[in-house]
């Protein structure tokens, strides 16, 4: 066993970051048994790479229009997957695209389940009232269909990304508060939670430093989970005109402009479609996976 | 005059309507220093005043006084500095995803005692106190067995150096062979700090190796008060009593 691993699995760490870092490799090593959730992180990890390596990937402009080589199929000398309407690479496309995917993606996931941890957190451990009153607010929010929910919104504040990534982290929460407030119910009426509460801590200290970390590990499975709708969700904004506007390379507004030519010239409606797919799944294999290592039911026995 | 003096207490439960009186007008006197039991058979509402004097359970009637004076209806920093429980199940009073040197820092952390390396120290001196190695500090509970985790149970109970332990069954939970450990521990512990145990078990033998004075409960009554001379006579009134000392012979001349 090589230093660092040894380190790492060292039944006495000696400090907390030690200690952090072995449990976290005891849960990489469990997900490594995995092999479906390998490969959805080495997917997640290829539309990272494809994001932050964009201007090295890609083979042209995404912008520049190119009307005398418009519409060229796949595998054509110089467009490996093609060119859209305007004569431009949907390759280069679809590899800056990538980036407005990940940007929708980390600004849902830094809003909506933090919003939904705090609300379902505060619900179960308070009770009475003021989980009737949350309750009823996320049954509201839960009542609507997403993406009509999501089109209202944006039809209000006027299509673009942000706004598109506003909407959908409004309606995203109502789930996370749900899965908070059942995971903080059971939690709550457990000794060591008495215990903290009988040492004087506050409310505060109870619900963040005590209650939230139980609750953490089955909202990032299901943010993981959420995540394939979140960007089909995006992407249907963009396919409908209300999330990113043109010439984004946009992925489902990528799909919306190939529709007119899906008999005849199938490629440009499909690339972005099937980079769509991919990345869906990628997101839905991890997140299984992540299940099997995170939930407390399933892997503390 | 008792440190702890409990007066006609009641505790009811008010569970989907239906009314269970767990505690019904029971009065003890804890002195200073003293280590006082109560035991008797699961139901008999002797954990639920353990648990009313920490303001988790319902009290309908009767007081509470430490020291004289009523307990605040919500209990305050002062008071948890005073009085600290140890728990009966340890594998559910630790928090599973906190550190050892998290659990015992935590209560230094609320009272904002203790900063920067002193933290620390203390911490690692609470866990020579119970017997632990340093080692132990930064694992976490699935990393330790039953009586290890009791012990920082314990351990974290004494944190803020409170004069009051609420003991509630601490080694029911574990294997005979570790019982004796933990007991012997705390014993230790109250000699060196002048500690006052209220203590609760269904095990008269732990009781009677604990405690001075006992009240023995039944259905959420006091059936009888006794010291250790007059348990140590067989010097009690009540037929139950009686059964109950009887039935803890019969199993410990049993298991020798």
């Amino acid at each position: 066993m090589t230093g660092w691993r040894a380190w790492l699995l060292d039944p006495a760490p000696r400090s907390p970051l030690q200690a952090r870092l072995g449990q976290a490799w005891l849960g990489w090593l469990r997900l490594s048994r995995n092999p479906l959730a390998l490969i959805g992180l080495l997917i997640i990890v290829a539309l990272l790479v494809a994001a932050a390596l964009a201007p090295l990937l890609a083979t042209h402009d995404p912008y520049v229009q190119n009307l005398a080589g418009r519409l060229q199929p796949p595998l054509s000398p110089d467009h490996w997957l093609g060119t859209d309407e305007f004569g431009r690479d949907i390759w280069s496309r679809l590899v800056y695209g990538a980036r407005i995917t990940l940007y929708i993606v980390a600004l849902v996931t830094v809003t909506a389940p933090v919003v939904g941890l705090i609300i379902g957190t505060v619900s179960g451990y308070f009770g009475g009232i003021v989980d009737t009153v949350l309750m009823r607010l996320t049954d509201i929010f839960l009542a609507f269909p997403r993406l009509i929910l999501a089109l209202a919104f944006v039809a209000a504040l006027g299509p673009g990304v942000e706004n598109a990534v506003l909407a959908i982290a409004l309606t995203a929460w109502p789930p996370y508060a749900r899965v908070a407030r059942a995971e903080t119910l059971t939690v709550r009426g457990a000794d060591y939670i008495a215990a903290i509460r009988l040492q004087g801590a506050g409310s505060g200290r109870i619900i963040f430093g005590h209650v939230a970390p139980m609750c953490l590990p089955s909202v990032i499975v299901r943010v993981t989970l959420d995540m394939a709708g979140i960007i089909l969700t995006a992407a249907g904004l963009g396919f409908l005109g209300l999330g990113a506007q043109p010439p984004l390379p946009e992925w489902g507004l990528m799909i919306s402009s190939g529709r007119k030519f899906l008999f005849e010239q199938w490629w440009v409606a499909t690339m972005p479609g099937l980079a769509i797919f991919i990345v869906s799944l990628g997101f839905n294999l991890l997140g299984d996976g992540l299940r099997d290592v995170l939930d407390p039911r399933g892997s503390s026995k | 005059m008792a440190l702890i003096e409990i007066d006609d207490l009641h505790v009811t439960f008010d569970a989907k309507g239906r009314h269970v009186h767990a505690v019904r007008g029971v009065s003890l006197a804890v002195a200073a220093r003293a280590s006082y039991g109560l035991v008797g058979e699961s139901g008999s509402g002797k954990s639920t005043i353990l648990r009313a004097i920490c303001g988790m359970a319902p009290v309908t009637g009767g007081e509470i006084r430490i020291d004289g004076r009523a307990i605040p209806a919500r209990r305050d920093r002062a008071f948890a500095r005073r009085v600290q429980m140890v728990f009966q199940d340890p594998y559910a009073s630790l928090h599973p995803r906190h550190t050892i040197d998290r659990t015992l820092g935590e209560p230094l952390r609320i009272h904002g005692v203790a900063r920067g390396t002193e933290r620390g120290r203390r911490i690692l001196r609470a866990l020579e106190d119970v017997g632990l190695d340093p080692a132990f500090r930064f694992r976490f509970p699935h990393q330790l067995s039953g009586g290890q985790r009791q012990r920082v149970a314990i351990a974290r109970a004494l944190m803020l150096e409170p004069e009051i332990l609420l003991l509630d069954e601490p080694t029911s939970a574990l294997d005979a062979s570790v019982q004796a450990e933990a007991l012997n521990l705390l014993s230790r512990l109250r000699a060196e700090r002048g500690l006052t145990f209220l203590m609760v078990s269904h095990d008269l033998a732990v009781i009677d190796h604990m405690c001075d004075r006992l009240t023995v409960m039944k259905e959420g009554r006091a059936v009888e008060a006794l010291d250790h001379a007059q348990l140590a006579r067989h010097d009690m009134k009540a037929d139950y009593t009686r059964e109950l000392f009887a039935a803890t012979t019969e199993r410990i001349a049993a298991a020798e």
